[in-house]
This record gives structure tokens, sequence and C-alpha cells, in this order.
């Protein structure tokens, strides 16, 4: 694949593969966006074993979602304060309640299991299927139902 | 939040937003550029050695061809300056003789495998 033809793929990409990670890092962008960068150089060094048999944004998310892993197992986030990077995502002219919205859901989000906060996180922010979510995480239809199902009861008794 | 639809509308209204960041993608091609220098450098290291290897095999097949080809344009009494030691080796080699193309067939069999590979890279097989 050329470097071009690379970086088309990836611009049509970037938004929704930087809003993945960012959820999944619990709102901090900067982690988020160093993720996808080692992410989308994986993905380049790769390229040549690209089959088009999935998806391309799948097999983008796959790898990001494995580079995630494997920072994730390197090194464990701390948990989301009231002052941590995800309150700096909201601009300070927005109202506050937003903010207070986004603190609490990625507090939610940072107590689901991984496989749960990345079903949930993929099917409501980024509206994939289950078939391309159980692609993404590499475990079966059902698994994913599954943890989408648990994933729903821990956030609303988390949220309530 | 007591049911599945709250919770789905919950999260639906509250998709993150990522801000705009011109230097992604610049920074994105910085190190793919980074990353093709790296591969140029390893494909250049790779053809360095093949080509010293295929030169090396030819040269040392040349070398002994040219050898065989002067010892029979000028004989020499081998015996008479070796003090039996070449008659010891012959001695030595003979019961074996049969097995000595085997070693000379594994080079020329290794040098068509280098070249060929290296044909079909140059034709970006």
């Amino acid at each position: 694949m050329s470097p071009e033809r690379f970086i088309d793929l990836v611009r049509a990409e970037q938004e929704s593969l930087r809003r993945f990670l960012l959820a999944l890092c619990g709102g901090n962008a900067q982690e988020a966006d160093d993720i996808a960068q080692d992410a989308l150089i994986r993905a380049y060094v790769a390229s040549g074993s690209f089959l088009g048999l999935s998806k391309f944004s799948t097999w983008l998310f796959r790898i990001a979602y494995n580079c995630y892993i494997d920072n994730h197992r390197k090194a464990r986030p701390e948990m989301v304060g009231t002052d941590a990077p995800a309150a700096l995502n909201v601009r300070a002219s927005e109202e506050t309640d937003a903010a207070f919205r986004y603190q609490q859901l990625y507090q939610a989000l940072d107590r689901l299991s991984e496989k749960e906060k990345a079903a949930i996180v993929l099917h409501y922010f980024e509206d994939r299927s289950i078939k391309e979510i159980a692609s993404i995480l590499q475990i079966p239809q059902g698994t994913v139902k599954y943890h989408l199902s648990t994933g729903r009861n821990h956030l609303k008794s988390l949220l309530q | 939040m007591k049911n599945n639809n709250d919770i789905e509308s919950f999260l639906r209204e509250n998709r993150p937003q990522v801000e705009d960041n011109p230097a992604f993608l610049l920074e994105v091609r910085q190190k793919m550029r980074a990353v093709e220098g790296i591969k140029s450098e390893v494909d250049r290291q790779r053809d360095y050695g093949r080509t010293a290897l295929v030169c090396a095999l030819v040269l040392g097949m040349l070398a002994g061809a040219l050898a065989m080809l002067l010892a029979y344009m000028y004989p020499v009494d081998t015996e008479a300056i070796s003090d039996g030691v070449i008659s010891a080796i012959r001695l030595f080699i003979d019961p074996w003789k049969q097995y000595l193309m085997i070693p000379v067939a594994v080079c020329a069999v290794a040098l068509s495998v280098l070249l060929g590979a290296g044909g079909r890279k140059t034709a970006g097989i």
C-alpha cells in the first residue's frame, strides 16, 4: 500500500479512531493520541499483510485495540479524578453539567472490564455492528452481546 | 436510569468529542517517513550481504577453475616438493572421490537460489 493511499484511508478514520481511544483512555487525549499514532505506524508497517478480508477500519481498530491493551498492561492508568484530563476536553465556556456528565461517564467506563468497555464504546459511540465488534476484539459475536449486556447493567448501577 | 433505553440514550448523547488536531496527521506522516528510511536501510544492508555472498561464491569457483587449469597446463612433480604429503592426502581422499562433486553442487544450487531471489526482488515479485 502506498503512503498516499494509506494516509487517505487514515484521514477518513482518524476522528473515529481517536474518539474510540479517548473513551478507552478515560478522556486522556494525550495518551489516546499517542496510542493512535503507535497503532497507525504499526498498521502502516503491516499494511502489506492487509488482504482486504475485513474492512480497513475494522483492521485498523483491531490494531488500535491491541496497542491500547499493550499500553495498558505496561502501565495501568490512574483512576479519573475531578482534575483528570477528561475535564480538559470540555471547553471552559461549555456548561458545567456537560463536563460533569463526561466525568461521570469516564469514571463509570473505567470501572468496567476492558472487553465490556471496548464493546460499549464501539457499539454506542462508534455505531459498530456486533459482527464488526467481534472482529475488532477477536471474540465470538455471542460474547460481544454478553459484554454489551453486562456492561449496560454495570453502567446503569454506576450511573444511578 | 432504570432501563436499557435510558442508558443507551445517555451513551449516544454523551459521545466523546475529539478536538481537531491538524498536527496529528503531520506527525503520522513524519513517522511514516522514518519507517520508510529504516526499511530502505534494512533492504540496502540485505542487498549488500547478498551481493557479497554471491561475489564470494563466484570468486571461489573461478579461483578453483583457474587453479585446475594451471595445474593441467603446467604439471609439476608434486611428490618432489611435498615430501609425500600430497600422496597421503590423495590416498585419504581416494575412497571418497565420488562424493567430491556434492559440495560443488551445493555451492552451485546456493548460488542459483541467491541469484534467483535477487532477480525476483528486482522484478518486484
